[in-house]
């Protein structure tokens, strides 16, 4: 019975005009998107790869200079791009893609994509995630919105429960015909971005495992849109009321709530603005060792402490060179100063991302959205993760220069100078993602709410049938 | 005849409850939009405020130590670089503020505003140009953008435009009453176009009331900016208009209500999300911005060999402008070091100049060329002018930029022409530092060519309803359906 239900349904839905149409309206889409997607791609992978390169290359061949002033120099840390981020962009284009690594400063990525593109990007890019997550749902609504109005308005409902079909088969079957479509749909678009991913070597590590799940969050989230559309239907007299409220629907969740969240959580949990953030370092640095400045009292302490410790009298006297040593520990100060500060930002953001979580129990979306970005790895806990092992980096490379002038030199030697066998010896910066194991750990909370509306929306459903009427 | 359509439709609408609803919703929306520009640009102006205050009390503070020192109430310190009158210490530790002043009607679009910063300081050292002009933010928020006034206009007022129409005729096909209506002396086209416009002009008042009323509410001074406030209306008129005429024409096709409501919808999908993205997608690909990280490491390559050459480069320099040598060779110049680094800076630049003019040629080439891209959808058209309208356009943001550069370049040669003279800075002088003051009187603004745009819209859809109407010998097709 559900399955006849289903043929059915199916046949009716792609005899008709209306769906032909948009199911091949948006399946194009989809495929131009994965296709544009992947050559966006390779030549963003070129550039960054050549600008790894360039960084290395800088910074080997810097020539001869004072180790300290190497690590004035610095060098560049730069975010790598996951395959899965050929399906999911996330916030790529509006975080920065490179981090400057020098001694005493910590800097913020920089060169967004998004601020060298007119306002017109903000629109958003056709990209696959932006078909699968917006106009996919409003794909089933259109499929569906009159699966269960249309019998009733046209008196087939009536025929229907008289000859004894349970209310619970008829929406199976029913629910059925709109799914399978969707799946129909997706399912080209999956295998392609798997053959993309698989065959193509500049994507890096690519696991079939994540590109299931991604594709799992989806299925889940439109399970959740057509259980909404059955619901409206099967509730509502009229195939027009019931058109508007599954629109309204859509509108709320796909498009207000995300900005809304957003507002809520702007106004409630406000990021520092650049200048502020940076004067907050600058005075607590201020207050604290500067490895550039000798006669300051807590580098005059540091001193006599020093100098006690090694039962000497004079800095001169030491084992090691008195300016690295300084140099090192005024950089640790700094460093301590800037985690703190970054610890505050690092709140600010976990605040956001509460309010976020706590308003995705009023959209499908916003659960779904961030799982995608989650696993995809362009999300804003994936941009973090880099931007401190970036800074982990660039500690122990100052770290090292600063070791490296402390053992080699003597105290006041500024002109001691080394070449490129020191620079060759510091490591590459090889940046590991955390596992999927601990991506998803930290996603639990929006799993578990996608998970609810899914059960929440089954069960509205389930008691919308039972109260089917004819 | 048409005196009784209007009043007849009057009538209908204000037993309809929907209408009601519609104002309620639509106000508290505009409401909630408006509220959540201005929460942004009360923070930008208060930030900037702020700013202002530190100057201006950390002048006092120059004044007050370069004053004691000249009075010498105190000892001067042990170190020379430690003294106040120091003009390194003050171009150091006394930057301008160089802010973005937001204009009157900025609560009206966040634009790029979020991306970027409205205020910098720049420094005695180092470069400008290689400033991010990035604001720190949340990356999500960008992603989901603002809940403003420009996300009411341009995606949700289209929509109630849709819900307002797209049963015009069908409505009345399906109740039965066309047919009644055809036996009266009137034709189909101008019974149908008169009740649109007259709920065009309702659906504009609770427009324009709306967005007024929230305006005030937020103390958005109208009167004064009444060329701005008008230009909006312009812009936002035109577009509603537009989206009318659109549900005009499916209307006129005769098809059922749940048929035009589709449609429409898959309309205003294309319009508002599909074109939009598919035009950044296309222009992101097919003319990709100029690489900054290749041109980044351009400048490092160039500023590694500028900086070696470093003190032959000051002797140099001094070769070629005598004038600004030591005079008394006796008496070493304090700003030595300064001195250094600005020659040497100044070298740097000459040889990076040509990679910047380059890149931000190129820049500048793909930004006119993408903005030219905004004339394939009504709604990048309004998104476009409401920008302009705001100051938060890309243009107004390059501008600043710009604005950014030169001052930057102004406080460094005023202090670079007083280091080479190896002057002290005198507590009278502090108040006459250069100083920004903005302005966004370069910007060229596009308000003809958006109007322009969404006018030539307006007629595409007023023509193709014309068309139609004669082409399909429509009230045959209606009566006997």
């Amino acid at each position: 019975m559900i399955l006849s239900i289903a043929r059915k349904e199916l046949k009716e839905i792609v005899r008709e005009g209306r769906f032909r149409v948009t199911a091949g309206v948006v399946l194009a889409l989809l495929l131009a998107a994965v296709f544009i997607s992947n050559q966006y791609y390779q030549s963003v992978n070129a550039q960054h790869a050549q600008a790894k390169e360039n960084a290395r290359s800088e910074w080997v061949n810097q020539g001869e200079k004072n180790p300290h002033s190497a690590a004035h120099y610095g060098t560049y840390a730069f975010k790598p791009k996951y395959p899965l981020s050929l399906i999911d962009s996330g916030i790529d284009k509006y975080a920065g893609i490179s981090i400057f690594l020098e001694a005493h400063k910590r800097s913020e990525a920089q060169y967004a994509a998004a601020q060298d593109q007119t306002a017109l990007s903000r629109f958003g890019d056709l990209t696959p995630d932006f078909v699968l997550i917006f106009i996919m749902p409003l794909l089933i609504i259109l499929i569906g919105f009159n699966a269960i109005t249309r019998e009733r308005e046209s008196g087939t409902l009536r025929l229907l429960r008289g000859q004894g079909v349970p209310a619970w088969k008829l929406a199976l079957g029913k629910w059925l015909g709109i799914f399978i479509p969707v799946l129909l749909i997706v399912l080209p678009v999956y295998i392609l971005s798997a053959l993309f991913l698989a065959n193509v070597n500049d994507y890096g590590e690519f696991s079939l495992g994540a590109l299931s799940l991604l594709f799992l969050v989806y299925i889940l989230y439109y399970a959740v849109f057509t259980n909404l559309t059955l619901m409206v239907s099967s509730l509502v007299r009229k195939s027009n009321i019931a058109f508007v409220i599954l629109l309204g629907i859509w509108i709320v969740s796909c498009l207000a709530m995300p900005k809304i969240s957003t507002a809520l959580a702007d106004t409630l949990y406000p990021y520092p603005t650049q200048v502020e953030f940076e004067e907050q370092i600058a005075q607590d640095k201020e207050q604290g060792l500067d490895g550039h400045n000798p006669w300051s009292a807590e580098a005059n302490k540091l001193e006599a402490d020093t100098l006690e410790k090694y039962g000497v009298d004079s800095v001169q006297q030491l084992p090691f060179n008195w300016d690295g040593f300084l140099m090192q520990e005024g950089e640790k100060h700094a460093a301590d100063i800037y985690f703190k500060h970054y610890q505050f930002l690092k709140e600010t953001f976990h605040n956001q991302t509460g309010v976020y979580r706590a308003t995705a129990a009023l959209s499908p979306f916003l659960p779904t959205r961030f799982l995608s970005m989650a696993i995809s790895r362009t999300d804003y806990t994936a941009h973090w993760d880099f931007a401190d092992a970036a800074e982990k980096y660039r500690i122990e490379l100052v770290g090292k220069m600063n070791g490296h002038m402390m053992d080699n030199s003597q105290t006041g030697d500024w002109y001691y100078t080394v070449g490129k066998e020191v620079w060759e010896s510091v490591p590459e910066f090889d940046y590991e993602p955390p596992t999927y194991a601990a991506v998803l750990n930290n996603n639990s909370s929006n799993l578990l709410t996608l998970l609810g509306w899914v059960l929440l929306s089954s069960v509205g459903l389930y008691g919308a049938i039972q109260r089917l009427k004819v | 005849m048409i005196k009784h359509i209007i009043k007849f439709e009057w009538i209908a609408l204000l037993r309809d409850q929907w209408i009601l609803i519609l104002v309620i919703l639509f106000f508290s929306i505009t409401l909630f939009a408006v509220r959540n520009g201005h929460e942004k640009v009360a923070d930008r102006v208060s930030a900037i405020a702020h700013e202002r205050e530190e100057v201006a009390t950390q002048d006092a503070q120059t004044i007050a130590e370069i004053d004691s020192v000249e009075r010498q109430l105190k000892a001067l310190p042990s170190e020379s670089w430690l003294d106040p009158r120091s003009l390194e210490n003050i171009a150091w530790q006394s930057p301008r503020v160089v802010a973005m002043d937001p204009v009157p009607l900025a609560l009206v679009s966040t634009g790029q505003s979020d991306v970027f910063t409205h205020y910098v300081k720049p420094k005695i050292y180092g470069e400008a140009y290689t400033l991010g002009f990035s604001e720190l933010s949340n990356p999500v928020q960008l992603l989901f953008g603002s809940f403003d006034l420009a996300f009411v206009c341009i995606y949700l007022l289209p929509l109630l435009v849709l819900a307002f129409c797209y049963n015009l005729l069908s409505s009345e096909k399906e109740s039965g009453a066309l047919r009644l209506i055809y036996a009266q002396p009137i034709s189909l086209y101008p019974w149908l176009l008169n009740r649109l416009l007259f709920r065009f002009f309702v659906l504009s008042a609770i427009a324009i009331i709306s967005i007024t009323v929230s305006l005030l509410i937020y103390q958005v001074d109208i009167a004064s900016n009444l060329g701005s406030f008008l230009k909006l209306l312009s812009l936002l008129l035109l577009y509603l208009l537009f989206w009318f005429m659109v549900a005009f024409v499916v209307n006129l096709r005769g098809k059922s209500s749940g048929h035009n409501a589709v449609t429409l919808v898959a309309l205003w999908l294309t319009v508002v999300l599909l074109i939009p993205s598919v035009i950044s997608q296309l222009a992101t690909n097919l003319y990709p911005v100029p690489s900054r990280i290749g041109m980044i490491h351009e400048y490092r390559v160039a500023t590694t060999e500028a900086r070696e050459r470093a003190d032959e480069i000051l002797e140099n320099y001094y070769r070629d402008h005598p004038e600004l040598a030591p005079k008394d060779t006796t008496q070493e110049n304090r700003y030595t070091w300064m001195l250094t680094y600005f020659t040497s800076s100044d070298v740097v630049n000459e040889s990076i100049r040509p990679i910047l003019n380059e890149y931000d040629a190129a820049l500048a080439r793909q930004q006119a060329w993408v903005d030219q891209l905004r004339f394939l959808s009504p709604a990048t058209l309004l998104q476009h002018g409401l920008n302009d309208i705001a100051g938060t356009s890309t243009a107004h943001y390059v501008d600043f930029r710009k604005q950014v550069i030169a001052f930057a370049s102004e406080w460094k040669d005023y202090f670079k022409e007083r280091m080479f003279a190896n002057e002290l800075m005198k507590a009278e002088e502090v108040a006459s530092l250069p100083q920004h003051q903005y302005s966004a009187g370069d910007i060229t603004t596009s308000y003809e060519g958006d109007l322009g745009g969404l006018l030539v819209f307006l007629l595409v859809a007023s023509a193709s309803s014309w068309l139609l109407y004669r082409q399909a010998n429509l009230a045959k097709v209606l009566i006997t359906n």
